[in-house]
């Protein structure tokens, strides 16, 4: 058990959850949260912004632009 | 409560090849001393590896230039100049993030020209009190209120909230939460030193997280008025 604390959790909360700390330190905010509702809670809502931000943010690029694009790389590849 | 972090495939080395990608002009010379076949195949492996990043290349698009027109022609100028540059891709490095910094790059040399954000640039300079404070100071109780009411959010808000804070915070936020994108990878495509991703980061989910909290309060989607404020960034855009 190696409990971070509270303050060194809530600044490293967003490089948990964007998965850049090393396996040592996710376990000692992982420790912390399990005991700490207030970090936990923070945490949840680091989580739902990205979740929410990723769903709102899938496109589809039209098919006519599929096609000018194809059509543009064959048209590089024919100048030779 | 959930302690899990964000899925990321592993992350493949952005390869040196990434950081020069021909103009057209020197690929006329270079295309003339392939074979047909040579010029073939490298349009099929191109067209299978690359064409498929159409829909998130076009995504990115919609969050950098604001509107599909200029969206599509920003997808259509990267996909011929990474084809053009394709030849100088290393294979087995990673693709989209190569794809990604061509397209940062052409965005940044052609549109943001054209729509000149005054603010960009000096945005990073300001300390963290001149953009309010981060720490709020509600319960855990008002924090999963905050979770719920995030999540029951429509898309259009979401979209619209991360279209109003300024570019270079909407880029991290985008290359980080939508893409998955490793922190020294944002570095690479925004050509800019680690910290400065990390504070871009930090700054527009922060942003982000104030304009939802608004959102939620005028349509009285939380009981309580909770949510971090920070009245002094409401200008900035």
């Amino acid at each position: 058990m190696t409990d971070c604390g509270c303050d060194k959790a809530k600044a490293e909360l967003e490089e948990f959850l964007h998965n850049e700390l090393d396996a040592q330190q996710c376990q000692d905010i992982r420790d912390h949260m399990a005991h700490c509702d207030d970090c936990s809670a923070e945490h949840l809502v680091g989580l739902t912004l990205t979740t929410k931000v990723k769903e709102a943010c899938q496109e589809k690029a039209p098919d006519e632009l599929k096609q000018l694009i194809i059509g543009a790389i064959d048209r590089l590849d024919a100048r030779t | 409560m959930t302690t899990t972090t964000l899925e990321r495939p592993p992350s493949t080395e952005v390869g040196s090849s990434a950081a020069q990608y021909t103009q057209s002009s020197s690929l006329d010379s270079r295309l003339m001393t392939d074979t047909t076949d040579e010029l073939a195949a490298r349009r099929a492996l191109f067209q299978e590896q690359a064409l498929p990043f159409m829909d998130q290349l076009y995504g990115a698009a919609m969050r950098m230039t604001k509107n599909p027109a200029d969206a599509a022609d920003l997808v259509q100028e990267t996909f011929v100049k990474a084809f053009a540059a394709f030849g100088q891709f290393e294979q087995g490095t990673n693709l989209k993030a190569w794809l990604y910094r061509i397209l940062t790059n052409t965005f940044i040399n052609v549109y943001r020209k054209k729509q000149r954000d005054p603010y960009q640039g000096a945005l990073d300079d300001l300390e963290d009190w001149q953009l309010g404070s981060a720490e709020s100071a509600t319960s855990s109780s008002s924090r999963s209120a905050e979770a719920e009411a995030i999540d029951r959010m429509p898309a259009s808000a979401v979209k619209d909230a991360l279209q109003s804070i300024p570019e270079d915070f909407r880029l991290a936020v985008y290359f980080a939460d939508v893409e998955g994108f490793s922190y020294q990878e944002i570095a690479d495509i925004m050509k800019t030193p680690v910290g400065t991703v990390m504070s871009r980061l930090h700054r527009g989910r922060r942003l982000l997280r104030e304009l939802l909290a608004d959102y939620a309060r005028e349509r009285g989607m939380t009981a309580q008025n909770s949510g971090p404020r920070a009245a002094t960034t409401r200008s900035t855009t």
